[in-house]
Order: structure tokens, then C-alpha cells, then sequence
């Protein structure tokens, strides 16, 4: 059943940690932690929600733990909110996933954990303040610098290509 | 949702393929691996738990039980007391009244009340015996018979008779000493009265 189960969800979960993870080798840690995870803790999933979800929330909290061992984030300076629109990321949506996930890897800890949280698993503010235990403030500023940083990338992507 | 968070939500990567072994080897090497089944764990749960509030309701019923019965049984022998208290003074305060009463309208029948109640003893002449108001025996003045009526009888009398009598010790007090037959100085003190009463 732990095989089935393994099969069934690693390619998605993989995906996952190397979202949040810097590289191959934190992705690989994570990816083990959780599934043990998963299989320790399977009996506590009460059939509320999707078990594709359970297991997805399970990942992102275990990446966001190993990357806290590793590297002290979030510091709680909190700046105003530049606020970057959505519509000025879009232009990520004419670029391959591959080269999305590229330039989202290149963010730093900080920026890619909240940006991730935020923009693609669509947490709040007020749920990623907690999970991360920094303030709401520091949530959003996090993510409109996140959001600056992805702009300029991308228009430099963009210039290569031409 | 934008096409990009499309992209990197549903973004999937195969994991190396050693990944599965040093997970199996991680679960082998733990050994602890419990899948518990809610519903038996929420069925023993419930069972444990009506099983506790049983005994919990039981032993509280019998400990209530103990404790409340000797309360209940005092408070009904309470009861009981006071019900034959307040006879006994509602029948001492009817047998007052009924004595005074007698004293007052016919003086005449003072002997015979004082007959039935002292057995025609020397001393009845001098005292009439009344029932005090828990029923004991009072030996007064008929001289103080009007005081007696006119002080209040109502419920609860004890009061009114021990505040009339806590005023009368304190005029007895306040008077000269009388002269009692166990002083000898009294005794003295009585001869000479007598003495200086015959000569007069």
C-alpha cells in the first residue's frame, strides 16, 4: 500500500519540493521526510478535503521546517507594499514551466516560500503569517519584493530570447 | 488562475529513482507505522468513556446517598424536636394563660389550682405553681401573677420570660442583701430584727 501510495503521488510531491527547495539535494530530503510523514501520520487524515491536498500540505510544511533548519528567513522588516500587479507576471504565462520554475528557483528563500504560499498554493496573508510565524505586514511585503524581483527577471529572460 | 500558477501547481517531476528504496529502508528501520482505524478508535473511545460516566454516576449516586440520608434523618429528627418544642410551649403558654386567667377572675380558686398543681403541700399556700413555657414547673407569687399575665405571651415566649427574668434578677440585685439562714451574720442580723420587731 506505502508503494502504491508512493506511486501514486511522488511525481507531484517532487514537483512540489523543488518549488520551495534551493536544489535537487534539499528537494530529495524533503521528499523523503514527507513521505514518512504521510505514512506516519495517514491514520489522522479525517476524509475532509482532498487526501492529493492532505498530502500537498504535509510537503509544503515539511519544506518550509527544513528550510527553517537550515537558514534563519523573514526577517520582520517590513517595508510599504510596492504593489506589483498580477497582470505584469503574466508575461510568464508565454514561457515554458521549465523556465518559469527557473526563475522562480531564483528567488531568494524568502521571496520563493511567500510567493509560492501566496500566488500558486493561494494561502492568505494571514495563513502563511502564521505557518511562517511572521506578521501579515511582512507576508506582503515579502511578496510584492518577491513580485519585483520576478518582473525584472523576467524582462531579462525576455531580452535573451530576442 | 493565471496559465503560470497553472503551470507550477500542477507542476510534477519524477524523484530519483533510489528515492522509494531509502524511503522503504527509513519505514523498515522505524517500524512504526500505525494505521489506526477511527472508527474502532472512536467506538472504544465512546465505549471507555460511557463505561467512566456508568461508574462515575454510580459511586457518585451511592456517596450522595450516604451522605445525603444521615442529613435528611438529622433534619427530620430537627423537625420532629421543634414540632414537639412549639406543642410543648404553645401548651405551657395556653396552660399559663389558662391558670392566670383563673388566678385573675376568681382569687377564690387560687387554692384549688394551687392544690392540684402542688399537691396541697404548706408551701402551695404560699406559691402557685404554673407550667413554665417549656413546660416546667414555676413556683411564683400570686402577687406577681398580673405582672405575669401582662407581660407578653406571645410566640415564642421563652424569650419574653427569660428578658423578664434576667430584669427582675437585676432589681435583685440592686436591693440590700437579704438575709439567707446558711450566714451566720445573716442569722445574727435576723435575731436582732426579730428582737427590735417585738420590742416595737
Amino acid at each position: 500500500m506505502q508503494r502504491l501510495l508512493y506511486e501514486r503521488f511522488s511525481s507531484k510531491m517532487y514537483g512540489v519540493c523543488l518549488r520551495y527547495s534551493e536544489n535537487t539535494e534539499d528537494a530529495n530530503d524533503v521528499m523523503q521526510e514527507g513521505f514518512i510523514k504521510v505514512y506516519q501520520n495517514i491514520g489522522k487524515f479525517r476524509g475532509e478535503g482532498s487526501f492529493e491536498g492532505w498530502i500537498r500540505r504535509i510537503f509544503i510544511h515539511t519544506s518550509i521546517e527544513h528550510y527553517r533548519k537550515k537558514v534563519k528567513l523573514f526577517n520582520v522588516t517590513e517595508v510599504s507594499e510596492n504593489t506589483i500587479e498580477d497582470d505584469k507576471l503574466n508575461v510568464l504565462d508565454s514561457l515554458a514551466t521549465k523556465d518559469i520554475l527557473k526563475i522562480v528557483a531564483e528567488l531568494t528563500p524568502g521571496y520563493k516560500t511567500v510567493f509560492n504560499m501566496h500566488v500558486v498554493e493561494g494561502y492568505s496573508h494571514k495563513e502563511i503569517a502564521q505557518i511562517l510565524d511572521i506578521t501579515e505586514g511582512t507576508s506582503k511585503s515579502q511578496l510584492a519584493r518577491a513580485k519585483g524581483v520576478l518582473k525584472k527577471k523576467i524582462e531579462a529572460a525576455l531580452i535573451k530570447t530576442k | 488562475m493565471q496559465d503560470f500558477k497553472n503551470k507550477l501547481y500542477h507542476y510534477e517531476a519524477p524523484p530519483p529513482e533510489e528515492m522509494w528504496h531509502q524511503i522503504a529502508r527509513e519505514l523498515n528501520n522505524e517500524k512504526v507505522i500505525k494505521i489506526h482505524d477511527h472508527r474502532k478508535n472512536k467506538f472504544v473511545l465512546y465505549a471507555v468513556a460511557a463505561a467512566v460516566s456508568v461508574i462515575v454516576i454510580f459511586l457518585g449516586s451511592v456517596f450522595f446517598k450516604k451522605n445525603s440520608n444521615p442529613q435528611f434523618t438529622s433534619r427530620n429528627q430537627e423537625e420532629q424536636h421543634n414540632l414537639l418544642l412549639a406543642q410543648k410551649i404553645e401548651d405551657s403558654v395556653h396552660l399559663n394563660q389558662q391558670i392566670l386567667k383563673s388566678i385573675i377572675n376568681s382569687p377564690e380558686e387560687k387554692k384549688e389550682i394551687v392544690s392540684k398543681k402542688a399537691n396541697q403541700s404548706i408551701a402551695s399556700k404560699i406559691y402557685l405553681t404554673v407550667a413554665g413555657p417549656e413546660g416546667q414547673p414555676v413556683k411564683i407569687s400570686p402577687k406577681v401573677a398580673t405582672l405575669i399575665i401582662s407581660a407578653d405571651n406571645g410566640y415564642p415566649p421563652k424569650p419574653v420570660w427569660s428578658q423578664e427574668i434576667r430584669e427582675w434578677q437585676k432589681i435583685m440585685l440592686s436591693s440590700t442583701v437579704s438575709p439567707t439562714s446558711a450566714n451566720f451574720a445573716d442569722q445574727v442580723q435576723l435575731a436582732a430584727n426579730k428582737q427590735s420587731d417585738d420590742k416595737d
